[in-house]
């Protein structure tokens, strides 16, 4: 959002200030969602069952897992991606119509995603998995409440270029860069999704005793 | 956006008319004496700030080491009772590393590093601001906790309920600057408040959110050095060209932005342990503590390279000037900091060798540690190989950059001794380990910080410090932290443990204990006066020219004190060592054609950065006061995160902004004339 001093130079590289800090951003949110997964992954490990439900059952996590709802979530966050990349292009070009229309698009499949995983947290929370009730409550809920977060904030971000494409100051070389910078974040979240969705929902299902080694039948509902 | 419709460049900005920014507001730009220190965006104003307020948190972490020593002097003492001791060294530890070593080295690459690339600021100057507004509410949140322990101690808090209902005291953190889980988590299970017994007082609450606070103040300047120092270099200022402090400066950068996100995620899961009843290191619902040891050290020992890397860098860029030689090995030397900092990552487990992690572990952590002294002791080599057969001028730089050498050395020493696990698991949570850290981040960082303050001094302020004061308290320092520390090696290897409030007479500890307490005192005597000295010097101290070192880099071709455009035309280098070759061989420093009566663009002076940070101001007072079980304490952080967000949204809708500011037409060193006398002094 601030390339103060240096937009009157060219870059050494060649390559936007602001592209380049937000790429060693997402290098260290790399580091971040990594440290997140690798936790929940190790207790998974550790912890083959997952939790305690209300009644004092000992439950396995496929039970609790919604996977065709998560799909769903998981693919309407990837076509807000493409739109996303619409987006970026419009912005290039110039078509601030196109623009706001695709962008509106990503804003509101973001918001479907967000509205499946607040859904997706309810429902686990009446069916006995608390933050406090188990590690995997823990970890389950912060890895992916840390990612709605991020994508609640590349919302926010996405409403205001959205708005401020309205005061005519949008555009140019500069607010294709602001579109561009905005949509490479919006990209790593739902990247980092794809691998959430793998490694914390889609393994719980490989194998006939699925990869934890629980001696769990495939899909038991 | 309101920059292009510039005003007409102005010879100061105190000409400037009153423009309003897109917000409607006027951007403080015409501001002098203490508002503009406050919405300053020059990153030359933003490094002193820094260094000052580093200088105050190293008096401070002082007189907490005094407090513990004096405490040890002589055994069974009750100077200090155990409980205020575990807070002692916890802020002495945490306040050394995160608020002296680390906001002192960012002091330099803020002052340095625009100027040794040859540009006018940094990538993002208000990020920039941004950042040091950030450590500095950051610092004053993980002090405040003393100021809730004294409240305690005074006694002001008994008559309220939510006093009466805590468990544990401790106000000020007190778990050591590692914070090891469990005792810094929680045991049992959350009760309806979501709160699990815990087993520290809320010091441990001002320990998590200052670090997170901190850390978001040293991601945001590592991202804005990295992007300055790839996308800014003056024209001619090839990668292999820069100066050695700058590529530190690099990789010490890229070993912050991947290494901090691990103690963040950590910090993140501690505090939902602590305040929701998470249990990711909650032993009795199966949490596993030692995962705490992993994220925690898996960025402590990069941590530990981010410590040492800056130091590394001023020494090297001190003994080539007062040897009169260049570097030796300059792709050398970049290459095993570089190899520093990728082995960084892989040996963290070394922390932990006493924890059982199994022969296959130990024996791979132990070699990789082994491995990563050897570009360390590359570097060693390459120093020495700079200072053989220099004509070399003492001065107090110089003295302090040697002593670096050595007192680094000796703690390298140490350091490899406890790569080997057997020999670790005697000296692990020993005095040795102690008196191995301090040999590397007092003897070695400290003192290389020192050396560098004594050196750029003349260029920050124009002013000389005192040469016999230097050397006075430079000899009080090498001498008292060798008493200090060099008897730890020995009180550790007969067993003294660290973190232990008190000893018994008769386990042979005694007298090297006294000896230490005694070097300890001479050595916050010498640390004051070299400290006094400075800021003396920068008041009242004799003026000296803008080179007084016969400098080699392109900051030394500034006037002094350093314009606030820096560079009046942009230099275009064609050689390592630009101001060297400019002033005594034969590639000149040319200069382009920009700034003069058209002006230079100067970015535009901000207050969004100071209240985006404010509202970590509030998100820290509120965590630890939400801990402490103070109603409607959440309505702080709530408050907070709405000032944090408030301020960014403000500072985007306000633009960058900048103005024009007029250049001298030629630049202020003559090309072609050795700027200055080789030595003065
Ligand atoms: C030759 C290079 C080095 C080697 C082989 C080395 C090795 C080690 C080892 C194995 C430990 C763990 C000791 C234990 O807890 O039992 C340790 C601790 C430590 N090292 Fe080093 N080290 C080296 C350089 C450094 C440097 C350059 C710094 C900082 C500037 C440093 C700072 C520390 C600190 C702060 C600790 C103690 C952490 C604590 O337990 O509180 N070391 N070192
Ligand atoms: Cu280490």
């Amino acid at each position: 959002m601030s390339q103060d001093a240096a937009h009157h130079a060219p870059t050494s590289t060649g390559i936007d200030h602001k592209k380049l800090i937000m790429w060693l951003f997402l290098a260290s949110d790399c580091m971040f969602f990594g440290t997140l997964i690798s936790t929940h992954l190790l207790y998974r490990k550790l912890y083959p069952t997952g939790f305690t439900d209300a009644e004092g059952h000992q439950q396995f996590v496929q039970k609790l897992f919604n996977i065709e709802l998560t799909s769903f979530s998981t693919f309407i966050l990837l076509m807000s991606s493409f739109l996303m990349a619409l987006a970026v292009s419009a912005m290039h070009k110039g078509q601030l119509k196109s623009f706001r229309r695709n962008v509106v698009g990503v804003i509101f499949f973001g918001l479907i995603f967000l509205g499946c995983q607040v859904y997706e947290f309810t429902h686990f929370y009446h069916q006995g998995l608390t933050i406090q009730n188990s590690v995997l409550g823990s970890t389950f809920y912060v890895l992916t409440g840390t990612h709605g977060t991020h994508v609640a904030i590349g919302i926010l971000w996405l409403v205001m270029l959205y708005f401020y494409s309205f005061t005519g100051k949008l555009g140019g070389h500069v607010g294709a860069l602001d579109v561009e910078v905005a949509g490479l974040y919006w990209h790593f979240v739902d990247i980092v999704w794809i691998i959430i969705f793998t490694a914390v929902y889609l393994v719980e299902y490989l194998g006939p005793s699925g990869i934890w080694g629980n001696g769990l039948p495939v899909l038991a509902k | 956006m309101s920059h292009d419709a510039h005003h007409a460049p102005v010879a100061s900005k105190l000409e400037l008319a009153p423009e309003r920014s897109d917000l409607g507001l006027y951007r403080p730009d015409r501001t002098r004496g203490l508002l503009d220190w406050l919405t300053t965006v020059d990153h030359k104003k933003i490094g002193v700030l820094y260094g000052a307020f580093a200088m105050l948190y190293f008096l401070i972490g002082g007189l907490e080491a005094l407090a513990i020593r004096t405490q040890l002097a002589r055994p069974d003492q009750t100077f200090v009772t155990a409980r205020m001791y575990n807070q002692l060294f916890t802020m002495h530890g945490t306040t050394m590393i995160f608020l002296g070593v680390m906001p002192l080295s960012a002091a330099f690459f803020n002052f340095l590093v625009p100027l040794q690339i040859g540009a006018r600021d940094v990538a993002f100057p208000r990020l920039n601001a941004f950042s040091l507004w950030a450590f500095v509410f950051g610092a004053f949140v993980l002090n405040a906790s003393w100021l809730f322990e004294f409240g305690h101690l005074a006694g002001w808090f008994d008559g309220f309920a939510w006093h009466q209902a805590l468990t544990y005291t401790d106000f000020a953190p007190a778990n050591g600057w590692f914070s090891y889980a469990p005792l810094s988590g929680t045991f049992g299970q959350a009760n309806a408040a979501l709160q699990a017994p815990r087993f520290t007082g809320v010091g441990t609450d001002f320990w998590i959110i200052g670090i997170q606070i901190l850390g978001v103040a040293s991601l945001a300047a590592s991202f804005n050095f990295i992007c300055t120092i790839i996308n800014m270099r003056a024209k001619g200022m090839t990668m292999m060209r820069l100066p050695v402090f700058t590529w530190m400066t690099l990789v010490t950068s890229f070993l912050i932005i991947l290494a901090f996100p691990a103690i963040t995620v950590a910090l993140i899961e501690l505090m939902f342990d602590r305040q929701f009843g998470a249990n990711f290191f909650n032993p009795s619902a199966g949490g596993q503590p030692v995962l705490w040891q992993h994220l925690f050290w898996i960025f402590g020992h990069p941590e530990v390279y981010i410590l040492v890397l800056p130091a590394m860098g001023i020494v090297s860029e001190i003994l080539p000037t007062f040897s009169g030689k260049a570097l030796f090995g300059y792709p050398i030397i970049v290459f095993s900091g570089a190899v520093i900092g990728f082995l960084g990552f892989a040996v963290w487990s070394h922390h932990m060798f006493t924890t059982g992690l199994g022969p296959v572990p130990t024996a791979a952590f132990a070699l990789l540690t082994m491995a990563i002294a050897v570009p360390t002791g590359v570097k060693i080599f390459n120093w020495l190989g700079t200072i053989w057969g220099g004509r070399i001028r003492f001065t107090p730089p110089m003295v302090l950059a040697l002593g670096f050498i050595w007192m680094f050395m000796c703690g390298g020493f140490s350091g490899v001794m406890h790569s080997a696990a057997p020999a670790d698991s005697q000296q692990q949570d020993s005095y040795f380990v102690i008196a191995h850290f301090h040999y590397v981040l007092l003897g070695g960082v400290l003192l290389g910080l020192m050396a560098g303050l004594y050196f750029w001094f003349p260029k920050i302020f124009g002013r000389m410090p005192n040469a016999t004061v230097a050397y006075v308290a430079s000899g009080l320092v090498i001498l008292g932290f060798n008493l200090a520390f060099g008897p730890m090696h020995y009180l550790g290897l007969a067993g003294q443990p660290r973190r232990t409030h008190t000893y018994h007479a008769g386990n042979g500890w005694e007298d090297w204990n006294f000896v230490a307490t005694v070097g300890a005192f001479i050595l916050g005597i010498g640390v004051f006066m070299a400290f006094a000295n400075l800021v003396y010097t920068a008041f009242k101290g004799p003026k000296c020219s803008s080179d007084p070192w016969d400098g080699r880099t392109l900051e030394w071709s500034l006037p002094s004190p350093v314009p606030e455009y820096n560079f009046a035309q942009s230099p275009v280098v064609s050689a390592r060592d630009a101001f060297t070759e400019h002033k005594h061989g034969t590639k000149r420093i040319a200069y382009e054609a920009d700034g003069g009566e058209a002006g230079v663009h100067m970015p535009s002076q901000s207050w969004m950065p100071m209240l985006a940070a404010g509202g970590f101001l509030f998100i820290g007072f509120g965590m630890p006061m939400m801990a402490m079980g103070i109603p409607h304490a959440g309505w702080i952080v709530v408050s907070g995160v709405a000032v944090l967000f408030a301020g960014i949204w403000f500072w985007a809708l306000e633009g960058p902004g900048g103005y024009m500011l007029k250049t001298p037409a030629v630049s202020p060193t003559p090309a072609g004339t050795p700027a200055a006398s080789t030595s003065a002094h």
